[in-house]
């Protein structure tokens, strides 16, 4: 590891550890078992962002190196220090060389304001997606459009805990849950019943 | 470092329940108790910013806009936005948003609130004074390529019409002019034939000076996307300095500034030496033209020859009117033209090796290739900006790549309404709606008889282009100018050359959302409302023609832009103009403009069209929108037997015209005395004067302040390092700013760039007021300049 991408690495460490320590309003969580390690929390996720679904800012340095070298398909944990989620936009990690990440996600080098924001960002709803019975598949209840990566939210360290998966060796995730488009409930077009869709065959 | 050491962690998934973290739990119980917080209503629209023209869904909660989302359903961005795109909520909440009309003191200290009566009032009767007193040349209005239709509309209509003036412009002639005139000169007609649709169809893109990863990051998406699909896709970046878009190029061509015009034409004629033309299409299609080319003659219309450093004072004055003659050409003409532009004069004139002014010959002569040259600003803001884009379609005329899916010159604008508004509508000094110019007496006619005003009304003199109308402005010719939705004392170049003292017998209104450089020396300062405050139609690059509703009731007492011009024009007995209800004008104001385009290939989707579609492109006729223009089976008004046929071209037979035109240097050029080239322009996350993006928080920590970009080995030598604060200085200013080294753009030892957004670092304190000789566009892009340690 190069010099400058060490610098970077503590300085996210030492903010992580502080964060850590906090008591209730703590907005990390260890990684058990990944010494020091740390991951995140919803809270910890909407400081990184100006809304729920917009794109979270850059919380380290600029490393110098590719985002694809550490944010590849799955992620990486770094010891002591943390974890690199995977890029939730592709499965591949080949996507990074021919896709341009920070036309969205950009890094945060000054902590103050130009001027005073009134500006209140939306909430993620942190509800569950539905589901049918206890066991059956809870349906997606997030857009699904540049997050079609389940595993990089769903799988690994770095990930939430009410959100991991507990089958990530299944790697078809859509075949059994699907996104839910609209909370509105179906109302057929074709009558109220068997006799009127018969008719309409 | 342990990869994917993740496989370990998860044969303790259990003790994930202890570490559920106490927050996201609190969290989670407010939103269980109150679901009604997530409960949110998405409404479409443009985006606010560049000219791609994204659509988003605007997600609004309690008349307040809580997120944005990329519009799936969008044929632009098919979902996907940019980082200013996606921060857009947050535009509009700035503390200092303005909320109530503010005029200047009578010390000249500050400014005391009015009601908006008093205001309207004032204004009307400073227009009237100015109008009773020294004439309607004397009055002004500089509007933008960021107003909506109906507000450069309702401006047009009542300088036009009712105040019998000439004196509109946009800030769109800093910006889109050169193309313009690149497409009037070549085409009659203005804007691009092709659509984003190129972007998948294309198999080679040559991006001349356009930074478009950081400028129009969607539409680079979208060819990313191609070139993973397709392997064979090229990305050919030529410019004067390395930008993040250079990264993803196949081949990156440097050239010494205003060189592009020589680099062109010797592809031209490697081209036309080796018979890489289409003989049969230019038959067909194409006529030579040939313009004046004398550089005494042309100049470059600086406001003075004194420190301009150059001996090409001429046509240096305080009207630069100089008018290009065109006359009759032809291929044999073309060839004896091109002689001296063999690789090797060239390569001596830009720097480009020889071996890739081949490359580009081979790419443009590629019969089988889909060849899409893109442009914005760096084409545009140049001392001869219409001649390069003269150029550069000449490349696509010559091999008939053009007017067709994947093979085409297409023109970026860096406005969300450059082409809706200030191309469309015209409020350019010299235009009227749909291609019409106040100077054919035909058109005005036309305009008469579509504004129900007697023969005669509009004047045939085409008023102040944007430099000379500041100009004016700053001597007293002008005396009351009105500016909406734009902030020229940043972005003017050479800025101290409109120093204003507010005490100087002229009147200056200043609309807009935010304090800008420009509201501090107004003398009076309305309140606008912003984005979707209002109800709107931007028209995007592609021709496309966007709706918008309005979804939030703006601050305070702050006033759509259209509404207040409307509301003067009342009050000076011009109520005519507008015989629409207060409460349902946009539609019937819309529906009259539109008249001006149906039936002569500018037809204009109907209101209820864009209102429930996410727009479409023009030509619309019955109802179907056209993706390529001049092209037969997607042009309505081209014969499926034709091919293409550039039947808007009445002056040149139904032809396209082939303009020959010379390599002539820039204005100012950097000497012992200011060694090295300056180029501005803007970046990623901050859009021009910064007013908007800075008061976003991400935007404004991601970008904080300007700096200047100085290449590795010039600040070794000068023992600058990155981050010390240096000064720039031009014959015409100084600015201090931090250095950049290895920064985001690279620029070659000898030139140096600087963002133009950071209101405390003016750029525009530096650059030069040259033209482009028949576009009038001022050249942003090239002056000397010296370094100084602090």
């Amino acid at each position: 590891m190069r010099g400058s991408n060490r610098t970077g690495l503590i300085r996210l460490a030492l903010a992580a550890v502080a964060l850590v320590t906090v008591g209730c309003g703590q907005r990390w969580v260890e990684v058990p078992e990944v010494d020091g390690a740390v991951k995140s929390t919803a809270s910890v996720r909407a400081a990184r962002r100006a809304y729920d679904g917009a794109p979270p800012t850059i919380p380290h340095d600029d490393f110098g190196a590719a985002c694809s070298a550490c944010h590849d398909a799955q992620g990486i944990s770094v010891e002591g220090v943390g974890y690199a989620p995977a890029n939730p936009h592709a499965a591949t990690p080949e996507i990074g060389q021919t896709a341009r990440c920070r036309q969205c996600h950009v890094f945060v080098i000054e902590d103050e304001l130009f001027v005073a924001s009134n500006f209140e960002g939306l909430q993620q709803d942190l509800r569950p997606g539905g589901r049918l019975n206890p066991i059956a598949p809870p349906t997606i209840p997030h857009r699904t459009l540049m997050r079609s990566n389940c595993v990089a939210c769903h799988v690994g360290p770095g990930a939430r805990e009410e959100i991991v998966t507990s089958h990530p060796e299944r790697t078809r995730c859509r075949q059994c849950h699907v996104p839910v488009t609209t909370r509105a409930t179906f109302n057929s077009s074709l009558g109220d019943g068997p006799v009127a869709r018969d008719s309409a065959r | 470092m342990k990869r994917r050491s993740f496989l370990q962690v998860l044969g303790t998934g259990s003790a994930g329940i202890a570490a559920f973290s106490c927050s996201d739990r609190q969290q989670a119980r407010q939103i269980e108790a109150n679901q009604d917080t997530l409960a949110v209503d998405w409404k479409k629209a443009p985006c606010r910013y560049c000219g791609t023209g994204c659509g988003v869904e605007v997600g609004l909660k309690d008349g307040r806009i809580m997120a944005v989302r990329g519009d799936e359903a969008s044929p632009v961005n098919r979902g996907m936005l940019c980082v200013k795109g996606y921060h857009l909520p947050a535009m509009l909440y700035g503390e200092d948003r303005l909320r109530y009309p503010m005029l200047r003191n009578d010390d000249g200290r500050g400014f005391s609130r009015i009601s908006w009566d008093e205001a309207l009032d004032l204004i009307a009767s400073k227009y009237q004074e100015a109008l009773d007193q020294t004439g309607p040349e004397s009055v002004a209005f500089y509007g933008s390529g960021q107003w909506g239709v109906h507000d450069g509309y309702a401006v047009t209509k009542w300088f036009r019409g009712g105040l019998r003036s000439n004196n509109v412009e946009p800030n769109a002639r800093l910006c889109m002019a050169s193309a313009v005139m690149g497409f009037m000169t070549q085409f009659q007609s203005d804007e691009p034939m092709g659509c984003y649709e190129d972007f998948e169809a294309g198999d080679d893109f040559i991006l001349w000076g356009n930074n478009m990863a950081e400028m129009h990051p969607v539409l680079f998406s979208r060819i990313l996307a191609n070139k993973r699909e397709k392997p064979g896709v090229r990305i050919v970046d030529i410019g004067t300095r390395r930008t993040p878009t250079t990264d993803y190029a196949d081949m990156y061509v440097q050239f010494t500034p205003n060189s592009d015009l020589a680099l062109a034409n010797g592809i031209l004629h490697l081209l036309v030496k080796q018979g890489n033309v289409d003989t049969a299409f230019i038959r067909e299609n194409v006529v030579f033209r040939r313009g004046i080319e004398d550089l005494n003659r042309i100049g470059y219309g600086c406001f003075g020859p004194d420190g301009l450093g150059t001996d090409h004072s001429a046509g240096s004055a305080e009207r630069y009117g100089f008018s290009d003659q065109g006359r009759e050409s032809s291929f044999a003409e073309l060839e004896r033209f091109l002689e001296e532009y063999t690789p090797a004069r060239v390569s001596e004139i830009s720097g480009v090796t020889e071996q890739q002014i081949h490359a580009l010959a081979e790419m443009y002569g590629d019969p089988g290739r889909g060849t899409v040259s893109l442009w914005c600003m760096g084409v545009n803001q140049h001392v001869r900006g219409t001649w390069i884009n003269n150029l550069i379609t000449d490349l696509h005329l010559i091999t008939g790549k053009i007017s067709r899916p994947g093979a085409n010159p297409f023109s970026l604008t860096g406005q969300p309404s450059a082409c809706g508004t200030a191309r469309e509508v015209g409020t350019l000094s010299n235009r009227l709606p749909a291609d019409y110019v106040v100077n054919n007496p035909e058109h005005r006619a036309k305009a008469e008889g579509i504004w129900g005003l007697p023969e005669g009304t509009i004047p045939a003199r085409p008023g102040y282009h944007t430099m000379d109308m500041f100009r004016a402005f700053m001597r007293g010719d002008i005396k009351v100018m009105w500016v909406q939705t734009t902030n020229p004392w940043q972005s003017i170049p050479n800025l101290h050359r409109i120093d204003r003292n507010p005490d100087d017998g002229t009147f200056l209104i200043v609309s807009d959302i935010y304090p800008t450089a420009s509201t501090e020396v107004a003398d009076l300062v309305l309140p606008s409302a912003g984005w979707v405050e209002r109800e709107g139609v931007f028209g995007n690059s592609e021709r496309r023609t966007q709706h918008w509703e309005k979804m939030v009731d703006p601050p305070g007492e702050a006033m759509e832009d259209a509404y207040q011009v409307i509301q003067v024009a009342k009050r000076m007995g011009m109520g005519n103009l507008f015989p629409w209800p207060e409460d349902d004008w946009h539609e019937p104001m819309y529906e009259e403009y539109r008249q001006f385009g149906l039936g002569g290939g500018k037809d204009l989707a109907s209101y209820q069209q864009i209102k429930a579609t996410r727009g479409m492109m023009w030509p619309v006729v019955n109802g179907q929108e056209t993706r390529y223009r001049y092209a037969a089976g997607h042009d309505p008004y081209v014969q499926k037997s034709r091919g293409v046929h550039f039947y808007k071209a009445k002056g040149y037979g139904e032809k396209a015209a082939l303009w020959l035109r010379p390599w002539h240097p820039a204005a100012e050029s950097p000497d012992e005395e200011y060694p090295f080239w300056l180029c501005t322009g803007r970046i990623l996350e901050h859009w021009h004067t910064g007013s908007m993006t800075r008061r976003v928080k991400q935007l404004h920590q991601a970008a904080p302040n300007a700096y200047v970009e100085i290449n590795r080995a010039d600040a070794a030598e000068l023992s600058i390092k990155s981050g010390d604060m240096v000064r720039v200085v031009s014959r015409r200013g100084s600015v201090e700013l931090p250095a950049k080294v290895d920064g985001r753009g690279k620029p070659p030892r000898g030139s140096t760039f600087i963002p133009f957004f950071d209101e405390a670092k003016l750029a525009n304190a530096l650059t030069l007021d040259a033209m482009d000789n028949i576009s009038k566009e001022p050249d942003f892009k090239k002056c000397a300049v010296r370094i100084e340690q602090v």
